[in-house]
């Protein structure tokens, strides 16, 4: 899979796998290129409708109206609507009028790379996560943002004040550009982590495992409590808990595999899974399963997506009582709950990340959504102009409560200290927030709607409609947890890529095979050097030496 | 009843398989059906197979009171009506031009079509084909690319072949000519095959999405296929990224809603079968007998 080359291995996302590897399947790889112009905003051609004072934390109206084409994920459970306020609001405070493309969310991938190869892409291409973008980069159909972010005053302020200009360093592709702007995120906790049975626990006096250790402990004596259940599953083929597992031990795993490549610790990189840490971790599994404390089968049966499923009904069924999941996977694990235990009688909890050798360390901290531009926009009298709106529009904090909130004094309130609290006669029913409320802020008006609503985020606005307990669960993570760095970058170039797929793909294969087949024990662990060599023998030294040799190379040219 | 053993053994065996092959057949479907009726919360903790637990009617309620799904399904059959009714025409009259053998050119003609099931553009030069035509968020994005289907067309060729030659030689000396004995005894005669194709062409354009998702940008366009798979493979999608799932939290889309869609599409399709039934294997019958 090419996927496993991205210049950033730190987001763990299934959309980001999808998209790339369909993007480079052949079928897409006649993409045409398109112009790019130069790097310089013509100011004096290109400025219709700009504002000359453009500034930070400042309204953006356009002083002369324009529309811009973009493309819109259609959600199921929520249809567009024309008469969304959202769409009115918008016009009226910058003068700008979407025209949009709809693509159902189910392929939205496909249908991007398509209209991107074929040409035909809106201006502006929300919902992309960082490594999106690489597979385009070389047919110059998207525009190097990076070469204008200085027309981006909200932009450049956040990243400064949000300590992120490391992590934007990290987007640069082999030519030093970078291809997406992504949302900024004052504060980021890793979205997968353990759903737990907290009444369980406790009752059996394990309170809230806080490393890996006490993880254990807890599951053996829930396990002498519930002598038939296997109480740790998860559901996406063990994918999720090595993500999450991994950093405690000092390595990279599952969904966070990235490209297999990782700072050792002196600024160099190292193949993580023939890593000291890996294979530690490789055994602290294996123990697990070897005294029956893991759910094995959720490891192989087939993920239906949601890791509910199966593993909800055991949830359920109370053989398994702690298992990979997210904020909704806790709700989905409730709800079934409700069914067999009864309401009332069970207490479901997301929590941190358990600690381990490497400390108490999770993930490094995200990026979340943002754009990327067609390089078409270039050439475009209104260029100025629509780099101005996108930087209000995704770093702008008023424009991002608007697009969270709806109307201030309108559809929410504000108070003095900023707590917000939406209006009596609106609800949110998508956070649950005032279900009695008759109009709903997005199904009715548009707001908080998932093309644009969730990208940028401080830690306010974040915690003003997450749950309590996700309020919480964040809360612990940030003042107990500490976020790994991020890996040093060393972007391909595009033959590099190619290359580094071949020989990465066989490689990655391999490691996932054999890291099940030690973690299940169907592979003695004494034959962990035979597995290294069998990695040596794939080439794994040439792929080493070309991800090192392109970071010495961005070093060089960025140093 | 004094049949031989083996026969009646063979017999027994023959219905045991069948109601087996019923069964299997049956299962997902009636599953679906019981899950359309029952509560979330009952098919998440995996109570529900062929029974409805927690029974309500809500969920139809709810899908039903959806204007974009009433839309959608409306235009599904309408995309289905003109197509049908185009590709009928099509493949009706090129099948029947190919059945003359005296006709020069007809091994062109034949290559042509035969052509097109081996070699095809592929995806993104289509793409911008249909674009240049101007045929983009258009009906005839959708029913004009696939309107002749090969293998129907070399079904229905050689049904026409079959045709008793003298039937027409008959009406040509009573002075009708090519249209008329077409029109007035060809296709009379041919109602077994035109029930089948007709059968295959409207399931095929019920069926699809692919073209829908590919040529239409507006929402208010796609067929009730193409809202069904954003409904069943967008809900996984969005919950294993995690993207969705965590903080947008918009609802998963509940199983028995991906149920009910389900039933609703499928019935009316479902209901055609029968009718076409007693047509569906003489015509394929009909069709094979000569290659």
């Amino acid at each position: 899979m090419p996927n496993v080359l991205g210049p950033m291995p730190v987001t763990a996302n299934r959309r980001k796998f999808l998209g790339i590897s369909v993007a480079a399947s052949s079928a897409f790889a006649l993409a045409s290129c398109t112009g790019g112009g130069d790097s310089e905003v013509e100011v004096e051609r290109q400025s219709t409708g700009a504002m000359d004072d453009f500034a930070a934390d400042q309204q953006f109206t356009a002083t002369e109206a324009f529309s811009l084409s973009v493309l819109w994920t259609d959600w199921p459970e929520l249809p567009i609507k024309d008469s969304w306020r959202f769409f009115d609001e918008l016009e009226q405070r910058t003068n700008v009028k979407f025209e949009l493309t709809n693509v159902p969310f189910s392929d939205v991938e496909e249908k991007r790379s398509l209209l991107i190869s074929a040409g035909d892409a809106p201006s502006v291409i929300p919902l992309i996560y960082t490594g999106d973008e690489t597979s385009f980069v070389s047919s110059g159909a998207i525009l190097p943002i990076s070469d204008y972010v200085e027309h981006m005053p909200n932009f450049q302020k956040y990243v400064e004040e949000w300590d992120l200009g490391d992590m934007i360093e990290n987007l640069k592709q082999a030519d030093g550009k970078y291809y997406m702007l992504p949302g900024l995120q004052e504060v980021s906790v890793p979205v997968f982590t353990l759903i737990i049975r907290k009444d369980v626990f406790d009752a059996v006096g394990a309170g809230i495992p806080e490393t890996w250790d006490e993880m254990r402990e807890a599951l053996v004596k829930i396990k002498q409590e519930y002598p038939d259940s296997q109480p740790l599953a998860d559901g996406f083929e063990a994918q999720s808990l090595l993500n999450y597992a991994a950093h405690a031990f000092g390595a990279q795993a599952g969904w966070g595999f990235g490209n297999g490549m990782m700072d050792d610790g002196s600024g160099d990189l190292q193949y993580t899974a023939v890593s000291a840490g890996y294979k530690e971790m490789v055994e602290f599994f294996r123990g697990l399963v070897a005294d029956g404390l893991v759910d094995t089968e959720s490891f192989t049966a087939d993920n239906d997506g949601s890791g509910g499923g199966s593993v909800a009904e055991k949830f359920a069924n109370e053989t398994v009582f702690a298992a990979s999941g997210s904020n909704a996977t806790a709700i989905e694990f409730e709800q079934a709950l409700n069914e067999t235990v009864g309401e009332g009688n069970f207490e479901v909890l997301q929590i941190a990340p358990p600690g381990g050798p490497a400390g108490q360390v999770v993930e490094p901290r995200n990026f979340w959504n943002g754009f990327m531009l067609n390089s078409e926009i270039a050439d475009s009298e209104y260029f100025l102009a629509t780099l101005q709106f996108l930087d209000w529009l995704y770093y702008n904090p008023e424009a991002r409560e608007l697009l969270r909130w709806g109307v201030l004094d309108e559809t929410y309130t504000k108070d003095a200290d900023g707590t917000i609290t939406i209006d009596p006669e609106h609800s949110l029913n998508a956070f649950n927030i005032n279900p009695d409320g008759e109009i709903d802020l997005q199904e009715d008006l548009g707001w908080s709607n998932n093309v644009f609503a969730d990208s940028t985020e401080s830690r306010a606005l974040k915690e003003s409609y997450n749950t309590e307990s996700f309020v919480d669960y964040m809360d612990t993570v940030l003042s107990t947890r500490t976020p790994r760095d991020p890996n040093p970058p060393a972007p391909l170039d595009e033959l590099e890529l190619e290359r580094a797929s071949l020989l990465a793909t066989p490689i990655k294969d391999s490691v996932d095979t054999n890291t099940l087949k030690f973690i299940l024990g169907e592979r003695d662990i004494a034959e962990w050097d035979e597995y290294v060599a069998e990695l040596e023998s794939q080439g794994l030294a040439d792929y080493i030496d070309l991800v090192r040799s392109a970071r010495d190379r961005f070093e060089e040219e960025n140093s | 009843m004094n049949q031989p053993t083996g026969v009646r053994v063979f017999g027994a065996v023959n219905v045991t398989l069948l109601v087996l092959l019923c069964v299997v057949m049956l299962y997902p479907f009636v599953t679906v059906l019981a899950q359309s009726f029952s509560s979330s919360g009952a098919i998440e903790a995996g109570k529900v197979s062929l029974w409805p637990v927690g029974f309500n009617v809500d969920t139809y309620i709810a899908v039903t009171s959806n204007g974009t799904f009433w839309r959608n399904y409306g235009n599904t059959v309408l995309y289905t009506v003109v197509g049908t009714t185009i590709a009928m025409v099509l493949t009706t009259t090129y099948a029947y031009v190919l059945s003359k053998k005296h006709l020069k050119g007809r091994n062109a003609l034949i290559g042509i079509a035969v052509f097109t099931m081996f070699f095809n553009g592929g995806l993104v030069p289509n793409y911008v084909l249909i674009s240049s035509l101007g045929m983009k968020n258009t009906m005839w994005a959708i029913v004009l690319p696939n309107a002749v289907s090969v293998f129907n067309l070399l079904v229905m060729k050689s049904f026409f072949e079959n045709l008793p030659k003298d039937i027409e030689e008959a009406a040509q000396i009573d002075g009708l000519g090519w249209y008329g004995i077409f029109g007035r005894i060809v296709l009379p005669l041919s109602k077994p095959v035109i029930a089948t194709m007709v059968l295959f062409y409207s399931v095929q354009y019920w069926n699809d999405w692919f073209l829908a998702f590919l040529y239409l940008d507006k929402s208010e366009l796609f067929p009730v296929t193409l809202f069904l798979r954003n409904l069943i493979a967008g809900a996984s999608t969005s919950a294993s990224e995690g993207a969705a799932a965590a903080e947008t939290t918009t609802a998963l889309v509940s199983s028995n809603i991906q149920a009910v869609t389900m039933v609703l599409t499928v019935i009316p399709i479902l209901c055609v079968y029968p009718f076409v039934q007693r047509y569906f294997v003489s015509g394929i019958m009909l069709g094979s007998v000569k290659g």
